[in-house]
């Protein structure tokens, strides 16, 4: 198995059906350092703003609040790190693999010739690291098949690659 | 800015003479109008609803004044004068197999639909172009946008319905395993009629249905609340939620008041209505999804629903409630007519046979005794529902995606379920509930399987 990232505590994430002839492909680990940093500026402001408002009461208030607030964020830190290590995708014969999640696990198998487009989306933050969003959608708009993470060279070479193969085994309606 | 002025021929923009025979259809392509008088059919809404108001306001209030009657005329001539430029501007044209529509004055829009990608025609008339003799011919694209659909409004009936057949017989030529030539009085007369609604049961199955308990129960609420009251005034602020159920129930019964499912060589043909009457056709082969769908009080009587989901969205605003719920082959009808349509649908359908196992009940306590799943080459079905028993059959050439999911409750119980989607946003086959081996199994080989019938498929 190809584990880009290496860390024995990642391959844990996952506990779906797995093919053991297929070596699933991970997202960059840059993606768990921009979720960190959206954790990050959601949690200071807030834990700020709230000790602040609690200093008006009284001191113990508003520093109960800030810390409440930062561990909080500490928790849906803990969190993100298995979320970012559930993703992954593997690229087989005839389709793609996708799997997510931590609460609701979910693993989409999408025809190549299924895709319609295929396209690639990146944040300021995203920008910012070097990373990609590559989203496939097939005619049924309950195939949400997405990619977070990847390295922009990555993410536009899957593309590419996805679009040929796409284009080879295209099927009608 | 001037206004573009159809610069086919003369000749041809007349509508009397609007559709051409198949030959020249093929290879002509001189620019048509629609029927002249289509901007009255297309503001027929309109001006009944301001009839209404010019007759009914002055009716119950006495101080209506002069100025708002001149404001009603005004907006009902400005109506009819942007639907006559409107007239004007449109035109459409069959060529190379491409149908085009140009409309619009100040901003010119052009659309080009490929006719082998059409995948129903309809032909739909509404209360007004009845009257006239009139209908709208509606393309219906894949893709789930409306607005990418074609829209032929307003044309004269017959001059629609040897368009549709044409059409269709042209769509039909790039694609396989269809024979091609245009229906003739000789095919129509191979017409089978598969199934015909029953007028004295439609009434009563609406009323059986989730719309027809919440008819209910806002007549008993609206009745105690005026015994409770003593006093008929205080109706008023139900007389919203009042019309709205009302509106629901009639807009059910005409839109599947007459059903008539017909087996003919172009397709299904389907036809329904009361006051708006639609014909559509189905193409063989393009259809997404059949659905059974059985309500908890039609199932005492031995009745269900069958339901067909084609790829491409109806074309009308109004009809938007009318679009999510599928097309009701039967609207109501016994198992036995079910089973007959069935098996013209798709060929040797297989049964639910693997019912989910028992510890699923604590997941779905109200639904386990419905979840059940079979496959074959060809077909997946899959049933689910709480109180409405819903029997999905999905093509495995259609299949867009698979999806395995698991909640944390169905983790806990080593349960999983699988998703199969189809085109649109309506439809996917859930295989719910099953062992958590059984999922992964089911996972492993729908993929494969989905791929030769593709394989198989084109």
């Amino acid at each position: 198995m190809i584990d880009p990232d290496g860390s024995p505590g990642l391959r844990r994430a996952w506990s779906g059906p797995d093919d053991p002839a297929v070596s699933w492909l991970r997202p960059s680990p840059l993606l768990l350092r921009a979720r960190r940093i959206e954790v990050a500026a959601a949690t200071v402001p807030v834990a700020i703003i709230g000790g602040l408002a609690g200093q008006a009461v009284s001191a113990g208030v508003g520093i109960a609040i800030a810390a409440a607030v930062v561990l909080a964020g500490l928790l849906a830190e803990r969190f993100l790190a298995r979320r970012v290590a559930s993703w992954g995708y593997a690229e087989r014969n005839d389709d793609l693999m996708v799997r997510r999640g931590v609460l609701v696990r979910r693993l989409s198998v999408i025809p190549y010739g299924r895709m319609q487009f295929i396209d690639i989306t990146a944040g300021p933050l995203e920008r910012a690291l070097g990373l990609a969003t590559l989203r496939m959608h097939t005619a049924a708009a309950a195939s949400d098949a997405r990619i977070p993470g990847l390295a922009s060279a990555t993410a536009a070479a899957l593309r590419d690659q996805l679009a040929a193969l796409g284009e080879a085994q295209a099927a009608g309606l | 800015m001037t206004a573009p002025v159809p610069a086919g021929p003369p000749e041809g923009s007349l509508p009397a003479r609007a559709v051409p025979e198949l030959s020249a259809l093929t290879g002509d392509d001189s620019w048509h109008r629609l029927h002249p008088l289509s901007p009255l059919v297309r503001a027929g809404r309109r001006i009944v609803s301001l009839i209404v108001v010019l007759v009914g306001i002055p009716v119950l209030n006495q101080r209506q004044t002069g100025g708002d009657l001149v404001t009603d005329v005004a907006v009902i001539g400005a109506a009819l004068v942007g639907g006559f430029v409107s007239w004007l501007v449109t035109r459409w044209q069959i060529a190379d197999g491409v149908l085009r529509l140009d409309t619009g004055l100040l901003r010119r829009d052009s659309r080009r639909f490929p006719l082998s990608q059409v995948q129903a025609v309809d032909v739909v008339q509404s209360g007004a172009a009845r009257l006239l003799g009139l209908a709208e011919l509606q393309l219906r694209v894949a893709g789930g946008d409306a607005a990418r659909g074609g829209r032929l409004a307003c044309l004269r009936l017959a001059d629609a319905e040897r368009l549709r057949g044409q059409l269709l017989a042209l769509a039909a030529v790039p694609a396989a395993g269809l024979a091609g030539p245009s229906p003739g009085p000789a095919a129509r007369a191979s017409a089978r009629v598969l199934f015909r609604v029953r007028a004295s049961r439609l009434p009563a199955a609406i009323l059986l249905t989730r719309a027809g308990a919440v008819a209910l129960l806002v007549a008993v609420a609206t009745v105690l609340t005026v015994q409770f009251d003593g006093s008929a005034r205080v109706i008023a602020p139900f007389l919203p939620v009042v019309l709205g159920v009302v509106a629901t129930l009639w807009r059910q019964l005409n839109g599947q008041y007459g059903t008539t499912v017909v087996a003919a060589p172009d397709g299904i043909q389907l036809r329904s209505g009361l006051i708006q009457t639609t014909a559509e056709t189905i193409r063989p082969g393009r259809i997404q999804a059949v659905r059974l769908v059985e309500p908890l009080m039609w199932r005492r009587l031995g009745w269900c629903r069958l339901e067909a989901d084609v790829a491409g969205a109806r074309q009308r605003q109004e009809d938007r409630a009318e679009g999510q719920r599928l097309r009701a082959l039967i609207p109501v009808g016994s198992r036995a007519e079910a089973d007959l349509m069935l098996a013209e649908l798709m060929a040797d359908p297989p049964l639910p046979r693997h019912p989910a196992p028992p510890r699923s009940r604590w997941k779905a306590p109200l639904s386990y005794h419905f979840l059940s799943w079979n496959a074959d080459d060809r077909y997946v079905v899959a049933v689910r529902g709480r109180v409405c028993r819903q029997t999905t059959w999905v093509p495995l050439e259609k299949v867009q995606s698979i999806r395995w999911v698991q909640g944390p409750i169905q983790r806990r119980l080593g349960l999983a379920s699988v998703h199969l989607d189809v085109a649109g946003k309506r439809v996917s086959a859930v295989i719910e509930d099953r062992d958590r081996d059984e999922a992964a199994r089911i996972l492993g080989t729908l993929p494969d399987l989905a791929r030769v019938a593709r394989s198989a498929a084109s």
